[in-house]
């Protein structure tokens, strides 16, 4: 970047005087409008080069183009040359930061759409009651059945829930201790754990492991505990268990494989 | 990445139902359309949500397994048949040696206490190359109405 940002700041320098130009401007100077132009007009070629620079991403090249050109008109209005700053060194960064925000607001996570966020709010609630009810996880049908929703709707729900893996939750929740060690887990000696551990030192991996994920690692694996009846035991959602799981599991397997 | 329906050998009986076959080079980065069809289509079996996220975690070890033995550059297939409230993925990729998934390890453990069944094999393959797979089945550990 730094080669073509000092070529493109050579041919910019032009522009300088029109700044100092517009600041002199009274704000309800009707001239200002068409020197603002001239500024954005000029200046677009960095706008294209930065949103070029973020091409491949799997987003739209005349979108990113677009939000690059909102990036540099608010970078034109927010400039002040009393500052000492020559314009580019304060708007490439701008843009860029315009871009970066179009990336993370725009990633499904958080643009699920809101009937769907209503739906899995729905869905936890009814699989939270009928969970309680039938000492077991119910099925999409069950669900739908009691909130008078079709399947398919339940289906969209529950595929929602996916976006919603919120690593910053689970870090919260796992802050906690609720104290069942690996023993106490275990409890009597587990004929599977030896099995394994003829082969693997899987123990050790597993005491490093946070209090709360390696009871769950070890009520479903040595325990022979359901998700349900380990979210029941643990105190959090099913949903949770079946996250943090899934995490736990991708973390031994790496350190296995390092053995 | 393809995702379609498997095309039927002539001989086989046209009653069962196509497979769905998702191909992906085997690296990690792709395990999460993977997970999305064998949860999706485990909810279509109206298997209960533990039946769904085991089937899920399954599919992810299975496919982790194979491609910690893959070929450089290999692809890794998985094949999904459900029917009747039970869902069969038969995961394979080659391999340069025959790594044939050892039963007496964490991965192992993980794999049968998710599924209902798992085998694996390896067979000699083209080119000195060879087939190691990994075939699992599950059923929802509810039956709605039963």
């Amino acid at each position: 970047m730094s080669s073509q940002a000092e070529q493109t700041k050579g041919g910019y320098e032009q522009y300088a005087p029109v700044f100092a130009e517009l600041a002199a401007l009274d704000p309800d100077d009707p001239a200002r409008s068409e020197l603002r132009d001239k500024l954005v007009t000029g200046h677009l070629p960095v706008a294209k080069h930065i949103a070029r620079r973020f091409a491949n991403r799997g987003e739209n090249q005349e979108d990113l183009a677009q939000v690059a050109t909102l990036g540099l008109i608010n970078a034109v209005d927010r400039f002040d040359p009393e500052r000492g700053v020559d314009f580019l060194s304060f708007a490439v960064p701008t843009i860029m930061g315009e871009v970066r925000r179009h990336f993370r607001d725009t990633s499904w996570a958080v643009r699920v759409p809101r009937r769907l966020k209503e739906m899995h709010l729905s869905i936890s609630a009814a699989v939270g009651e009928l969970s309680q009810r039938m000492g077991r996880a119910p099925t999409p049908s069950e669900i739908a059945t009691h909130l008078g929703v079709s399947r398919e709707e339940v289906f969209e729900g529950l595929e929602a829930t996916n976006a919603y893996r919120s690593a910053s939750l689970d870090d919260m929740l796992l802050g906690e201790n609720d104290g069942v060690s690996l023993g106490d887990a275990l409890g009597e000696e587990d004929e599977g754990m030896a099995d394994v551990e003829r082969r693997e030192s899987l123990q050790p991996l597993l005491e490093r492991l946070p209090e709360r994920e390696r009871t769950i690692v070890v009520l479903r694996f040595f325990g022979n505990m359901t998700q349900t009846q380990i979210a029941d035991r643990v105190g959090i959602s099913q949903m949770h268990v079946s996250r943090l799981l899934s995490r736990t599991l991708a973390k031994l397997r790496d350190a296995l494989d390092e053995e | 990445m393809t995702v379609s329906p498997s095309e039927p050998a002539m001989a086989e009986p046209t009653f069962a139902p196509a497979p769905i076959e998702v191909r992906v080079s085997a690296n990690a980065a792709h395990l999460s359309v993977v997970r999305a069809v064998a949860a999706d289509l485990a909810m279509r079996e109206d298997f209960d949500l533990d039946s769904i996220a085991d089937l899920k975690l399954a599919v992810d070890e299975a496919c982790s397994t194979l491609i910690g033995v893959a070929t450089r550059g290999a692809a890794l297939s998985c094949r999904f048949s459900p029917s009747a409230g039970r869902v069969v993925v038969d995961v394979s990729v080659l391999a340069d040696e025959p790594h044939e998934p050892k039963q007496d390890t964490f991965g192992w453990r993980v794999l049968s206490t998710l599924a209902d069944e798992v085998t694996a094999s390896t067979t000699p393959a083209d080119s000195g190359k060879h087939l190691v797979r990994i075939e699992l089945s599950k059923a929802s550990g509810t039956v709605v109405g039963a």
